[in-house]
């Protein structure tokens, strides 16, 4: 019996070497998939061809050097081939492609790995959830990180798995934090070195945030840093009373790395009870905030408030973009971020110090920010037990959506909304497990009376160059190419090019579902691609071959 | 009656189970009645509602475009036909959608109490004594007030306005009066009025049916059905207003009344 799987081994190990395409003759194509090491992370702009995290790069760019799709051809672009997602849900998954496999996550805690040429399916795996999930805003997951041969996917039970991503078994099962105490995890991790950083959400249900490290190999909590500061660290005094216990501060998009500092950026969640800061007087550090931790020890180097003692929901949940760029005449190594306070920042990324800050979307609660880009706060916008309208509304001026950076156009590029909602406070009590928002939001008008664009900002001065006006407004992150190339989509079920230089369209295709999620390119045997999911189906296009 | 079929037997397994805590399965053909329906459970329903549910419906239960939950206030719900529907889905959730169940933890006590809450916020129209009389405001409707020139009502009237059919079940009389003497307050995105000016300078004019980033659909005062690409024309204004006479200016205060009467007692037979 022995001797006889061995050589069932040996065959099946042959047959793979000597396969044959139909002529007969061996193929000399490679095999797909090939180990992802920390060298091709760091380098990940080298190899357009693949999409290897979240975000593209290390520095979140959401740029991809991949220019056979360019703003002459881009009209002629064509459906190549869609993936349902069998669980009817709108998206928030970015896949990742390495060598011309494609991993998708899905609703709820799934993921799937197909032929990126053809989105046929090599393997899936499903996660298995209790039925007590705490979860404010949906059964979603946003991606999967990977390094080496191992995928990790954050899971709303709040675990984190590691995935073998040639045959979708489970290799370890780390529990982050109790599901029951509101804890869950959505976003795509983050690899730095051999380490996966992730963070944790339910800031609407009274939590202590964090973000953590975890072994690779074994999935082991390697460090964790907590967004709000305990009884050890004098910041806790922005809290008051024991407030800090239950401040939410939680960690849910994915951040970005900077090698060269040894630095982790990631930005922090709204205080809790969101709408009620009565009963938690002070800054509320590190909510709302963008925090830098070293790479090996989590160790926070510096932070930056955007909004100190928010009670609107202005989640400082947005993805950072890293870039260095000639500024005063020198070249600074900055971090671009458009807050859902619908203020711009330009921050020095070594030290945290505020460069630029301006507004990019219609907003009433601030008169401007000072010279160290704290905001000078309008009286009466505060929410009351009546309400009070203030712009922007609770979903805010941009949200966790991606925005993008060309290194070309030297343009940064956000999805913005000038809303307004009416904010409620109300007297709620904490009790584990439950939400604990303490107010809540009523719309003034429909979404179609309000306005929405694609804005295109300098990041130099936080000036307008050009925007992209939607209608009624959009919910998905953005990509920019060397093909000169800006693509988003929108809730009207668009997918979309436009001119990065100019805003002007360039191309669209209705897709017929709201479109959550931010598109991603990659290219397989030469054929650039790209991909974006509009409901629960994963769309990709492609030039005619 | 409203809701109806009542199993007695199963209101005291209910309210015992409440006071253990624990919580019920309901077979699905089964009605029960809600035991907790007092203006105390009401009030505590609310508060429930405002830190459980409104994140996604609204503090007014009004419903979220972005959140795609739906207006909980019309009486009618979309996956319940009775309390027992209602309750059904609060602890059971709605399967492929964001609406999760309820901790499981959470008494059924509390769940009813939601339950008479939501109730609570659509009114039955045997509650509501309104100053008018319906048949009255029946002769406004085809007199005065001229209303079918512009509505359809069971298949009969104009199609420059609403559908009347059943608008009692998705408005109360506040909402009913205040749409016909003061019509430019709140006007939903299909009755704004479009002026779309052509390439070759040719205007068309009427309601938004529709608009997204790149076209837009429109219905003109001929009925004529209209779609354009925001490419290919010239320009296109919007305007927000009603074109509903204002009513006030038109008819007395009594007539008002009872078109609002007559308007809210139109409902789908029980």
């Amino acid at each position: 019996m022995k001797r006889l799987v061995i050589l069932v081994l040996v065959f099946a190990s042959w047959s793979m070497v000597h396969s044959q395409d139909e002529s007969g003759t061996t193929s000399t194509t490679p095999p797909a998939f090939s180990p992802v090491t920390w060298e091709r992370l760091i380098n990940a702009a080298d190899e357009p061809e693949n999409w290897l995290m979240y975000s593209g790069t290390l520095d979140s760019q959401r740029f991809s050097r991949l220019n056979q799709i360019d703003a002459q051809n881009v009209g002629n672009l064509k459906l190549k081939w869609s993936y349902q997602i069998s669980q009817i849900d709108r998206s928030e998954s970015v896949p990742l492609v390495v060598n011309g496999i494609m991993f998708i996550t899905e609703a709820p805690s799934n993921v799937v790995a197909v032929d990126a040429a053809t989105g046929r399916q090599f393997w899936r795996y499903n996660h298995d959830l209790p039925d007590d999930l705490r979860i404010c805003c949906g059964r979603n997951n946003r991606g999967v990180a990977i390094l080496g041969e191992t995928l990790f996917m954050s899971t709303l039970d709040a675990h984190l798995v590691g995935i073998d991503a040639r045959t979708g078994n489970l290799l370890w099962d780390s529990e982050v934090a109790n599901h029951k105490a509101g804890y869950s995890k959505t976003a795509a991790p983050l690899i730095v070195k051999d380490k996966v950083v992730t963070g944790i959400a339910g800031g609407e249900y009274g939590i202590r945030g964090f973000l953590d490290a975890y072994n690779a190999e074994t999935g082991a909590l390697h460090w964790r840093t907590h967004t709000i500061p305990g009884p050890d660290n004098p910041d806790v005094r922005t809290w008051s009373g024991e407030s800090w216990r239950t401040g939410g501060s939680a960690s849910w998009i994915t951040g970005a790395y900077d090698p060269d500092l040894d630095l982790v950026y990631w930005g922090t969640g709204n205080p809790g009870p969101d709408w009620n800061g009565d009963v938690r007087l002070g800054d509320n550090l590190y909510s709302d905030s963008v925090l830098a931790l070293d790479g090996d020890s989590g160790e926070m180097s510096w932070y930056f408030q955007f909004t100190p003692h928010d009670v609107h929901d202005w989640d400082a949940i947005q993805v950072p973009i890293l870039a260095d760029i000639e500024f005063n005449g020198e070249i600074r190594k900055v971090m671009m971020w458009a807050n859902r306070n619908a203020f711009y920042y330009t921050l020095d990324r070594e030290t945290g110090e505020f460069l630029v800050g301006k507004p990019y979307a219609k907003q009433t609660w601030a008169e401007g920010l000072d010279e160290n880009g704290r905001p000078i706060r309008v009286p009466n916008t505060t929410p009351t037990y009546e309400g009070v309208v203030v712009s922007p509304s609770i979903g805010g001026a941009t949200n966790w959506w991606s925005p993008a950076y060309s290194p070309d156009t030297g343009l940064f590029y956000v999805n913005a909304f000038d809303g307004e909602q009416k904010f409620f406070m109300r007297d709620e009590n904490y009790e584990e497990g439950e939400q604990f928002t303490g107010g809540g939001g009523e719309n003034v008008k429909p979404n179609e009376a309000y306005f929405s664009a694609i804005r295109a900002l300098d990041p130099k001065t936080g000036d307008l160059r050009w925007e992209f006006p939607i209608q009624p407004r959009s919910t998905a992150g953005i990509l920019t190419t060397a093909g000169n190339l800006v693509f988003s989509g929108s809730v009207d079920g668009y997918f979309y090019a436009l001119d990065a230089t100019t805003g002007e369209e360039l191309w669209h295709i209705s897709l017929g579902a709201q479109v959550h999620s931010a598109p991603m390119t990659y290219a397989v045997d030469g054929q650039q691609y790209v991909t974006i999911a509009a409901g629960n189906v994963v769309f990709t296009f492609s030039l005619e071959e | 009656m409203r809701w109806n079929t009542l199993f007695r037997w199963a209101v005291t397994l209910l309210v015992g189970s409440a006071a253990t805590g624990t919580w019920t399965v309901i077979p699905a053909a089964q009605e029960i009645e809600n035991p907790f329906t007092t203006r105390v459970d009401i009030r505590l329903g609310q508060r429930v509602f405002g830190q459980r549910c409104s994140r996604c419906h609204g503090q007014d239960a009004k419903g979220n475009d972005e959140t795609g939950a739906p207006d909980l206030t019309t009486g009618r719900f979309s996956n319940a036909r009775s309390p027992t529907g209602l309750f059904r889905v609060i602890r059971e959730g709605i399967g492929g959608t964001a609406m999760l169940p309820i901790s499981p933890d959470t008494p059924d006590a509390t769940v009813w109490q939601l339950v008479s809450y939501l109730e609570s916020q659509s009114a039955d129209p045997m509650d509501i004594d309104l100053p008018g009389t319906a048949s009255a405001g029946l002769g406004v409707y085809n007199g005065k007030g001229n209303c079918g020139s512009c509505h359809m009502l069971d298949g009969k009237g104009g199609r420059q306005g609403p559908n009347l059919s059943r608008v009692g079940e998705r408005r109360d009389p506040s909402e009913l009066k205040a749409a016909l003497i003061d019509p430019h307050v709140e006007v939903a995105p299909r009755w704004w009025t479009m002026r779309v000016t052509r390439q070759d300078g040719s205007v068309v004019e009427g309601f938004r049916m529709g608009e997204d980033t790149f076209t837009l659909r429109v219905i003109d005062r001929d009925l004529n059905l209209w779609s354009f690409h925001k490419s290919d024309i010239r320009s296109f204004d919007r305007n927000e207003d009603s074109t509903m006479p204002n009513y006030a200016e038109t008819l007395t205060a009594s007539e008002v009344d009872d078109l609002v009467a007559y308007l809210f007692s139109l409902r789908k037979e029980s």
